[in-house]
């Protein structure tokens, strides 16, 4: 579509897929092909820890330096006045607004309104606006403002924020952005994994007298181990009974894992989580992204100030609050099941997502679907499933958590990324059982 | 000097209490029926003889096994106690005794020897690579081209390769040492090697093995007054009781649990013990309210990351009030201290944009 777009989206992606390294440097001299004077260049070699006393060091960085220098003064620049898009701010909306949208990036950003204008959040306009794919206006009210332009510069952009955490956000979604992944407000989302409300509520005050009585059952029998005559009135014949009269004593919290026990969380919650607010939806890097209908997203973000002396970092009641509210592609549930598709497992607007899908495509053609049914037949193989030991999915359990989210740590322009993730080691029994006792159960 | 078992048979038990053992249940044999009635009612799962711990010290406790083979015991049956002259288990009559009669043929694996050999090898290969890279400097001080230095490069860490593969099929060689005069009062007047180390438990593994299982030879109510007097306020006792529920909570799930110090964490998690595996799991405590410093929990992660562990927020919730258990704790109901805890666990994980994007 637009060439200079998609040149400038090329550029984030290329380089870093397989890099070990934990920061991803550009690498210039893989820039430096596309400029004019073409030429091979070193890579990326060996590290020097001190001053050899030679004159390799200075002349390898000499030449890495100038391979940017050359990319950046070589390469074309500036656009073509034909293909400007320019978008205005409107301050009442705190938005900005693009009258003749066209471009690749409207794939991810922006919302299209009846009469074709497209409405851009105020972190999505800044961020294009950094990057050269729009220019930005102001929006004035009492003059003729698309005649009469009042252009603004980045400076003034960064001007019309209105808090702290707005920002924050903005940062956080343009460092995502730039790395390649899609990147959606949690506002006005329309995807979920939970059913739309009204449906189950009678059965909760049930399930709870129900819960009472092993609790009764447990005081009773820790009353009895936990005695000195415990040995006299109940003889262990196995390390299993010894340890499960041991794990009766401390309660743990139990870590929803099944699509029946996350749903059964859902039911109570009301508010959004005041102090730590899911505020972004992540998207790993796919070309079929759809921006009306994305499906679940495969992260959501939580954002904390580290030098803000009003927030601090999560206790565990807000991290409790926190995964109560999640709502993404838990990831935990596909990964054991071969046949999940998500489509059956998810909502948009309310309805089930594997029927408003086969709604739509039947609407476009019908020849169409036909290849689409096709497209999936090819893709469902390539996900090889490899049957692993009890063991081994225990310890990925146990590692990876069930419900997750990343929290961004900002501070002063540094972003910092924390998968934090729920764990249940109160679950999971490692005890060794030796193998002439596992024998002999088996005879 | 006791022939090694295999691991497997020596650390057969997780628990220093063992299950009755009983003998296999014939149906058609009714014979076979007594036998097992009879195993199963004269069992007794309790240890006959319980072990016996020493108080060292008033203010700061230390809690002491003496005794060689109850020492041993502890360790081989869940890894309780550090030896106070090793690493961990409790080998220094073994590795003197090794030392001093220079006898080749029981020179064992102990751990402590393992990574010394290892780290000998380390700086040997490290001497290595520093003559490689003294080559390379040699040629750039000569002027060669980059292309030329290139090759050096591959050239040399080929060589690197195979000098390492070479040398991890090295052996072990014994180490030639006689007794010196230093050496000679660490014998007894009939010519043996003296005992010098003892195991020292951590209190919630001493409290662990009064009040879980019958193991040491004193009440908990006991070993609380050792450790911590007569407590006015439940401040006093408030990190004892959550370091030991969580304490608690692991063991009784099958892990073995060690002090995590050297990681700068409150626990390691092993499956089955240490000379067995590494740790995957480092335990940090905190309350359900507490609040930290973002870099309290970023520098430990760091440091856990680097070890390849996995690095786990265990948050104890107290479910009842402090008045209550500090009641409790006087009248020696630790039962009902305990179980008014609740932990819950967080895994904390730094995210890489890079890595994640497939």
């Amino acid at each position: 579509m637009e060439q200079d777009e998609e040149q400038d989206i090329k550029f984030d992606t290329t380089p870093d897929s397989d890099v070990e390294d934990d920061e991803l440097i550009q690498d210039w001299s893989q820039a430096a092909q596309l400029s004019i004077r073409s030429s091979t260049l070193p890579k990326r070699g060996e590290k020097d820890y001190e001053p050899d006393g030679t004159n390799v060091q200075e002349l390898l960085l000499y030449r890495a330096r100038k391979s940017m220098f050359d990319t950046l003064s070589n390469s074309a620049r500036g656009s073509v006045v034909k293909n400007l898009v320019k978008a205005y701010y409107d301050p009442s909306e705190h938005k900005a607004l693009i009258l003749k949208p066209r471009g690749n990036f409207l794939h991810t950003l922006g919302k299209m309104d009846r009469t074709g204008t497209v409405w851009l959040e105020f972190y999505e306009f800044v961020y294009l606006a950094e990057r050269g794919t729009i220019t930005p206006f102001y929006k004035m009210n009492d003059i003729d403002w698309i005649n009469q332009e009042l252009p603004l510069t980045i400076e003034d952009l960064y001007m019309l924020f209105k808090s702290q955490e707005e920002l924050d956000k903005f940062f956080v979604f343009g460092h995502l952005k730039r790395l390649g992944f899609i990147v959606l407000s949690t506002e006005n989302c329309l995807d979920s994994f939970f059913e739309p409300r009204g449906e189950n509520s009678s059965k909760r005050i049930l399930s709870n007298t129900w819960n009472l009585l092993p609790q009764w059952r447990k005081t009773l029998h820790n009353a009895i181990f936990y005695s000195p005559w415990k040995f006299w009135l109940n003889k262990h014949t196995s390390n299993s009974q010894m340890y499960q009269s041991l794990n009766q004593l401390i309660p743990s919290y139990k870590a929803p894992r099944t699509q029946e026990e996350l749903r059964k969380t859902r039911a109570g919650i009301a508010e959004k989580p005041s102090n730590f607010p899911i505020s972004l939806n992540v998207w790993k890097p796919r070309t079929d992204f759809k921006k009306k209908n994305p499906g679940l997203p495969d992260y959501q973000v939580v954002i904390y100030n580290k030098n803000d002396p009003n927030q601090h970092f999560p206790t565990y009641y807000e991290l409790r609050k926190i995964f109560k509210h999640l709502d993404y592609k838990f990831e935990f549930l596909s990964e054991i099941d071969e046949t999940w598709d998500w489509n059956d497992h998810s909502y948009h607007d309310g309805k089930l997502r594997s029927k408003t899908i086969i709604n739509s495509k039947a609407k476009v053609s019908g020849t169409k679907t036909t290849t689409d049914t096709k497209k999936l037949e090819k893709k469902k193989p390539k996900k090889k499933f490899k049957p692993k030991s009890p063991r081994v999915q225990q310890k990925i359990r146990l590692k990876n958590g069930f419900r997750s989210f990343l929290l961004a740590v900002m501070d002063d322009g540094m972003i910092s990324f924390v998968k934090i993730s729920e764990t249940d080691f109160g679950s999971e029994n490692v005890w060794y059982v030796p193998q002439s006792a596992a024998k002999k159960q088996n005879l | 000097m006791v022939k090694r078992k295999p691991n497997a048979a020596r650390y057969k038990h997780p628990l220093p209490i063992h299950p009755i053992e009983l003998p296999p249940l014939i149906p058609h044999n009714p014979i076979s029926w007594i036998y097992w009635t009879y195993c199963y009612f004269t069992g007794i799962n309790g240890l006959t003889d319980k072990v016996h711990v020493e108080f060292f010290n008033d203010k700061y406790v230390h809690i002491i096994v003496k005794d060689e083979s109850q020492m041993i015991y502890l360790w081989e049956h869940g890894f309780f106690g550090t030896g106070q002259l090793s690493r961990s288990e409790p080998t220094w009559k073994t590795r003197t005794n090794n030392r001093l009669t220079a006898d080749s043929d029981t020179h064992g694996k102990e751990l402590e020897k393992v990574t010394q050999h290892r780290r000998l090898l380390r700086l040997e290969f490290k001497k290595q690579r520093e003559k490689l890279e003294q080559e390379l400097l040699e040629l750039r001080r000569n002027g060669g081209t980059i292309e030329q230095e290139k090759e050096l490069i591959e050239y040399q860490r080929k060589s690197l390769r195979e000098y390492k593969s070479q040398q991890s099929s090295k052996e072990i060689i014994p180490q030639e040492e006689t007794i010196r005069d230093i050496d000679l009062p660490l014998f007894t007047d009939d010519g043996k090697l003296r005992q010098l180390e003892s195991l020292e438990l951590l209190p919630v593994e001493a409290m662990f093995l009064t009040f879980a299982l019958p193991v040491l030879d004193i009440s908990a109510k006991e070993l609380t007054r050792r450790l911590m007097g007569y407590p006015e306020s439940y401040t006093d006792i408030h990190d004892f009781i959550s370091q030991y529920v969580v304490y608690h909570h692991y063991r009784s799930h099958g892990w073995c649990v060690r002090s995590g110090v050297k990681f700068g964490c409150d626990y390691l998690l092993y499956q089955r013990g240490p000379p067995l595996e590494h740790a995957e799991f480092c335990v940090r405590i905190l309350g359900s309210n507490d609040v930290k410093d973002y870099n309290w929990y970023s520098s430990l992660a760091r440091v856990i990351a680097g070890a390849n562990k996995t690095y786990v927020l265990c948050y104890v919730e107290n479910l009842s009030s402090p008045e209550n258990i500090l009641r409790w704790w006087h009248k020696g109901n630790y039962r009902a201290i305990f179980s008014s805890y609740k932990v819950g666990e967080v895994t904390y994980k730094r995210w890489i944009p890079g890595k994640n994007r497939e």
